[in-house]
């Protein structure tokens, strides 16, 4: 039965129309599509703070079977950068255990929020410089506010 | 003093000797005595007798090597580098010192030459210390380059591995020098300049043979206001420039032939550059105006250019701090202010580094708005003619000529500190051309030695009417060649209007007198660049009476001389400030508008004789800030009154259409309707009573004195150094 | 220093203004024709009578009455009323030559001051610097005969025309100095000088100026500056002092001897004085003999007189016999000197000496026998042309320091034989290459010890290398 299914690739079939489904039907699906250029099935594993979705399914070939969807606060401005440290390893396979799951992960009051990758953007990092300017502008005096 | 028989001897001998090679009318009036034929390199060439071998070989283009000769300093002969063999003569001889003789064979190929030239490079390097990499004067260096010519092409000093080099203490100049004794050759230039041109005989030699050293003979300040000019004449890097130590290689800065604005002689400026920044300035050659020399405001202010720049238009907030806008909305808030502002009461001010170019366009602005009121700070007299004839404002001799001139009479002008190059040529002319000088005004110290007249304006009068008895008036009246120069700083006072009358009156009883009716006695010395072209716009010189009606908007065009002050305007005056430093005038102002500075703009400036020249752009203008010209046509846009030109080119045609000379770049036109002037002056002559003042008197008030130079460290360092050295028991 | 003045036929046209290069062709001739018959074979011994100098020793009274008694002052009213060309034209029939180094004719250059005037007044500078090593003629003068030199100041000073003479007297010189102003003193009471002198209508003031001791103030040009109160710096010529002297008037600069020869030149004639030595070198001549003799002395003799004859007649011979001689010095300290075998017959006067490669210079014989370090002789000669270079042109500047670093590494012999060569080129470097003649003044005692001391410099450098090992000079050179 199930050769026949295969061989006829019903389940194939079935496996897109599941993909459709956890995707959000046509419409979701269509928005994903355009927004990730790919559609894929798989549980849910956990999400970060920011609202960061992973997704793990080992029918995927390795290298592939584990994901993340991005938060849709961030629209299309997505980009890898946005990955927290601690989603990072498990995502990279460094890890199996995903974070909320693991409790030897060192939490310390010190540490602070993931930041993602600012370059390119106004708040990127400048370093000062150390050259004096060729030209000293002129200041004006300040008046004395009445 | 240099004034001494043994130059009149030598003078006397040989006219040519010390006068440079260009020679001008009057020095070709005189008789010229028939030329001899001599050979070089089997070359004939004719040259006057008196002609030295040098000069000689350099009108048929061969040129000879030279450390210690140069034109426009006596011959001192000693560097024995431009020794040449002349046929049936058993040793060379010194080409810069010897005359032509008839049917002289020169050679300067033989071998006898070529060996001479190696001997004395190879003893020149014995003691020179080899720290080219680290010379400011390498890439300029003559020895340098005559050794890569001339010299020997291996090394035996033995002996530097025995008893090793000389080694000389450095000494201390002043802020503008730095010495690096050890490699000075002894050619004695600079000890020649400053006795002879410069007229500050500090300069020496003490000690003898190896011992020798160059320098002051007790350690001080090179009091001159030429002092820069040993920088360049020293053919190594014994004296480089203090300011500019260390800062570039020549190869590395470009070069950008401009011209001087800090004083009113425009002298011939070259900008070197780098990286968009202006490394120093150098004199460029122009026998009618600075010859080779600058002064030294000139030359070292240039890092002015770079401190106190406006960069970016500002506009007073609400609490009357000047902020940074965006040109769009300075320009309009200047607009706003000008339109809501009847046009009588719309004052505009050219201040004294205005180019001629934004002078037109503010004035065209002003008039297309229907106001009249454009003035500069300068004052002149309006009475009798006025500034309608060219001749009562222009230093009408010309520079040049005032070499020729016999007799000089300075009424109320330090010529030594308000246009240094022009006393450099009174001096000359006082040194060998046995002129004399006569001065009216507080006792100052030119470098020459003047006949101290008095210090009253009323000598003036009693010269011009011929009622003095001072022997001065006999001299004047006895002169072939008279020269009458009146500081404008004179004119103005209450009196100035009856003292330039008086003036007028002097010099043109001379000059109706004299054989040369070409000769022109008459000069008035301005003290700004930018006064002269104002004045031939059409520019109202002086503030004070448009002040007192109380204008809504001043508009001030780099006016920072301090003439117009927030207590002299009305509570609710809108000041615009245009221009390129923030001095005197931008700290007075509600909107601020930056302009270029002039190594930063193609600008044109008239200079005290009444000659256009242009700058030329040698860097960008800093931040926002832009060419004058623009801004006023920008703002002349918003105000709906658009001046007709969009390019420089149409600016300039426009100046043509006012006044032909604006644009008459390098020329000079004779003045006539002396004696018109004269007729119209008459009226004027009222009695002077007053004494007569200079504003620059010591050679620390020569340092600052407009918003560049007032932004300058090295400025404000050589003044600091002259007061010190004031203190000094030297 | 005026020993060192031009000795060579260029030098000499330096002494001619414009007229140089007229000149040159025939002062050539003078210099080298030696074929010339000659009325005499033999010169010297100089009988009694014939002597100039009559009070060279200070055995008599040097002031004016001694000096009257010797014959000075008289007639000179005479000579003087003979004018102008008879005096310049016995000088040049006596054929006296500069006695100061240089060797120029004097009667020519007196002539040269006698171009129409242009107003302006002209000058005797009577050169009494005497500087040079060896030489003490001048100072027996001064000190000795001070009336001869005055007098030679007026005729002089009448043959060209001059207002003044000022004597230039070095600083060391001070009982010179002193006795020369009291003779000048005691002529201004007699009337032989000053306003209307010697009762001639001629107006002539004599000045004496102290120099500071710089060797340097002998070249003309040099004392000249001196005198104006420059430092002593020579001028470059041209112009030629004839025409832009002291205070930029024409100026005449002699040397003592020449100008104290004069007036007996004029009182005997100068066929008298053209009777000693050999043609074109004539007249006596004070000969000073210093170093290893046994009697060193300043004498005078007749020109062209041989060496050998005037150091065994008059300085008692070299000392331990006269081939104990290495060599000889024979004009003052800045001409070259000549080996024993060129002493044997070398005649002492102007051409003799340049034929055997050397100068007549002031006539200071300086004498040195075996037992002196040559090397070391001539380093010490030029030690003092180092410390005595003015310093204002280069190649005397640079080229004698070096000369001398190099010099007194030779005495050693810490120095490569084939630096020889380059001393010698630097010698040549500088030779005729300077403003004045002091580079040239150094560079010939140089060229003289390589010419005939060569073999002695490489057998130090030999011994040296033995016990120390080869120079460092060899390895850099």
């Amino acid at each position: 039965m199930s050769n026949i299914a295969k061989f006829l690739a019903l389940d194939k079939v079935a496996t897109f129309f599941n993909i459709i489904k956890q995707n959000g039907g046509i419409r979701g699906s269509l928005f994903k599509l355009y927004r990730q250029d790919e559609l894929k099935d798989g549980t849910l594993v956990g999400e970060d703070k920011f609202g960061n979705k992973y997704f793990e399914n080992p029918r995927y070939f390795y290298g592939r079977n584990r994901w993340v969807e991005y938060s849709d606060k961030f629209h299309m401005n997505y980009d890898g950068s946005q990955v927290p440290a601690e989603w990072y390893g498990w995502l990279h396979y460094k890890t199996d255990l995903p974070p909320h799951l693991d409790p030897n992960r060192p939490k310390y009051k010190w540490m602070k929020d993931w930041n993602e990758n600012l370059s390119g953007t106004t708040g990127q990092y400048t370093p000062y410089s150390t050259t004096r300017p060729k030209i000293e502008a002129w200041e004006p005096k300040s008046k004395s506010t009445v | 003093m240099l004034r001494q028989p043994l130059t009149r001897a030598l003078a006397l001998s040989s006219s040519s000797r010390i006068a440079p090679l260009g020679v001008r009318r009057y020095a070709e009036a005189l008789a010229q005595p028939e030329k001899v034929e001599v050979f070089i390199d089997d070359k004939p060439v004719y040259v006057p007798p008196g002609t030295t071998v040098l000069q000689a070989a350099a009108m048929v283009g061969v040129e000879i090597p030279r450390f210690c000769y140069h034109e426009r300093l006596a011959v001192a002969g000693n560097c024995r580098m431009c020794l040449v063999e002349v046929e049936k003569s058993p040793k060379p001889v010194a080409a810069c010192a010897m005359p032509v003789m008839k049917g002289m064979r020169v050679k300067t190929t033989s071998d006898l030459t070529k060996k001479a030239r190696e001997g004395v490079m190879e003893f020149l390097l014995v003691n020179h210390p080899l720290d080219c990499p680290i010379c400011d004067q390498g890439g300029e260096c003559d020895l340098q380059d005559q050794s890569m010519a001339f010299g020997s092409d291996k090394s035996r000093f033995t002996d530097i591995h025995f008893s090793g080099k000389r080694a000389v203490e450095d000494k201390d100049v002043g802020p503008l020098i730095k010495t690096i004794m050890t490699r000075c050759i002894h050619c004695t230039r600079c000890i020649r300049f400053a006795s002879e041109v410069a007229g500050v005989d500090d300069f020496g030699t003490t000690g003898r043979g190896t011992d020798m050293q160059v320098g002051t003979y007790v350690e001080k300040m090179f009091l001159s206001e030429l002092s820069g000019n040993i920088i360049d004449l020293c053919p190594v890097g014994a004296l480089t420039s203090k300011p500019y130590s260390f800062a570039a290689r020549p190869w590395e800065t470009r070069r950008i032939d401009s011209v001087d604005v800090l004083d009113p002689l425009g002298s011939n400026i070259v900008v070197a550059t780098r990286t968009n920044e202006v490394l120093r300035i150098l004199p460029r050659t122009n026998e009618e105006i600075n010859e080779e020399w600058l002064s030294d405001k000139s030359r070292f202010a240039c890092d002015g250019l770079k401190r106190q720049r406006l960069v970016t238009p500002m506009v007073a907030d609400s609490r009357g701090n000047l902020t940074p806008v965006e040109w769009e909305d300075a320009i309009v808030a200047a607009a706003h202010a000008i339109r809501d502002c009847p046009p009588n009461k719309l004052v505009a001010i050219a201040g004294e580094l205005a180019d001629a170019e934004s002078l037109v366009a503010l004035k065209d602005l002003v008039n297309r708005l229907g106001g009249e009121n454009v003035c500069t700070e300068q004052y002149f007299p309006m009475g009798g003619s006025g500034t309608d004839l060219r001749s009562s404002y222009l230093l009408n001799t010309k520079i040049a000529n005032v070499e020729d001139a016999d007799f000089v009479l300075l009424i109320g002008t330090n010529v030594r500190f308000e246009a240094p190059l022009l006393n450099a040529r009174i001096r000359k002319a006082f040194i060998h051309k046995e002129t004399d000088v006569a001065y009216i005004g507080p006792k100052v110290d030119l470098t020459y030695e003047y006949t101290h007249v008095g210090d009253s304006a009323s000598i003036v009068k009693e010269l011009a009417t011929g009622s003095s008895n001072h022997e001065v008036l006999k001299r004047l009246q006895s002169a072939k060649r008279p020269v009458v120069i009146l500081g404008a700083d004179q004119l103005k006072t209450s009196e100035g209007s009856a003292l330039l009358a008086f003036t007028q009156e002097l010099a043109l009883r001379l000059q109706d007198k004299l054989e040369d009716k070409e000769w022109k006695v008459l000069n008035v010395l301005q003290r700004t660049a930018s006064q002269v072209a104002a004045l031939d716009v059409g520019y109202k010189p002086g503030v004070g009476a448009i002040l007192q009606d109380g204008p809504k908007v001043v508009y001030l065009l780099g006016a920072d001389a301090g003439v117009v002050t927030r207590e002299s305007l009305p509570k609710d005056c809108v000041v615009i400030y245009q221009g390129h430093h923030g001095d005197v005038g931008a700290s007075i102002a509600d909107v601020v508008l930056p302009g270029a500075a002039y190594t930063e703009k193609r600008g044109t400036y008239v200079n005290a004789e009444g000659r256009a020249q242009q700058t030329l752009p040698a860097v960008t203008p800093p931040g926002k800030a832009r060419e004058d010209w623009k801004i006023l046509r920008a703002l002349s846009e918003v105000l709906g009154a658009r001046l007709p030109y969009d390019t420089l080119d149409e600016v300039r045609h426009r100046m043509a259409e006012i006044s032909p000379s604006l644009v008459a770049y390098g020329d000079v036109q004779n003045n006539n309707y002396f004696a018109q002037a004269r007729v119209l002056a008459q009226s004027l002559q009222k009695p002077v009573s007053g004494k007569l003042d200079v504003q620059l008197k010591q050679l620390e008030d020569f340092f600052m004195t407009d918003a560049i130079s007032r932004a300058s460290p090295t400025m404000a360092k050589c003044v600091q150094a002259v007061l010190k050295q004031k203190q000094s028991p030297y | 220093m005026a020993g060192a003045l031009a000795r060579i036929v260029q030098g000499t046209k330096s002494h001619l203004g414009i007229a140089g290069p007229l000149v040159s062709i025939t002062s050539g001739s003078v210099r080298f024709q030696q074929t010339e018959s000659q009325g005499k074979t033999k010169y010297g011994p100089l009988a009694d009578a014939d002597r100039v100098f009559t009070n060279l020793y200070g055995r008599h009274d040097w002031r004016l009455k001694g000096a009257l008694a010797r014959g000075d002052w008289y007639m000179t009213k005479n000579i003087l009323e003979k004018g102008t060309d008879w005096i310049v034209n016995e000088l040049k029939t006596s054929g006296l030559r500069g006695r100061g180094g240089a060797g120029f004719p004097t009667g020519m250059k007196w002539s040269f001051m006698n171009k129409p005037s242009d107003g302006r007044p002209k000058y005797l500078v009577v050169n009494a610097d005497e500087g040079e090593p060896g030489t003490c003629k001048d100072r027996e003068i001064m000190r000795h005969d001070p009336h001869k030199l005055i007098e030679g100041c007026l005729i002089a000073g009448r043959a060209m025309g001059a207002q003044a003479a000022y004597i230039y007297i070095r600083g060391e010189f001070y009982n010179e100095a002193s006795n020369l102003q009291v003779a000048i003193a005691e002529a201004y009471q007699a009337g032989l000088i000053g306003k209307n002198s010697c009762g001639s209508g001629y107006d002539f003031d004599v000045f004496v100026h102290r120099g500071a001791g710089a060797y340097i103030c002998g070249e003309e040009t040099a004392l000249i500056e001196s005198i104006e109160g420059k430092q002593g710096k020579p001028r470059l010529k041209p112009p030629f002092p004839a025409d832009v002297g002291l205070f930029g008037c024409p100026t005449t600069v002699n040397n003592v001897e020449t100008i104290a020869v004069s007036p007996t030149i004029c009182r005997r004639g100068g066929k008298w004085f053209a009777s000693f030595g050999r043609t074109r070198n004539s007249g006596t001549k004070l000969f000073n003999i210093s170093g290893h003799v046994n009697t060193p002395c300043t004498v005078e003799e007749e020109m062209s007189i041989p060496l050998k004859e005037l150091i065994e007649r008059h300085a008692g011979g070299v000392c331990g016999g006269w081939d104990n001689l290495l060599a000889i010095i024979p004009g003052g300290s800045s001409t070259p000197l000549i080996p024993k075998h060129v002493c044997e017959t070398v005649l002492m006067d102007f051409d003799g000496l340049v034929a055997a490669q050397t100068s007549l210079g002031t006539a200071a014989i300086i004498v040195m026998d075996k037992s002196t370090d040559i090397v070391k002789a001539i380093a010490r000669l030029i030690m003092f042309y180092k410390h005595e270079s003015c310093g204002q042109c280069t190649p005397c500047r640079e080229g004698v320091s070096w000369m001398n670093k190099m010099i007194y590494r030779f005495v050693e012999g810490n120095a490569s034989p084939k630096e020889i060569d380059m001393l010698w080129e630097i010698s040549k470097q500088i030779e005729g290459h300077t403003i004045c003649a002091l580079g040239d003044g150094a560079a010939w005692p140089v060229q003289g010890l390589i010419r005939h001391f060569r073999p002695e410099l490489e057998r130090r450098m030999q011994t040296y290398a033995m016990t120390h090992g080869p120079s460092k000079a060899e390895r850099l050179y």
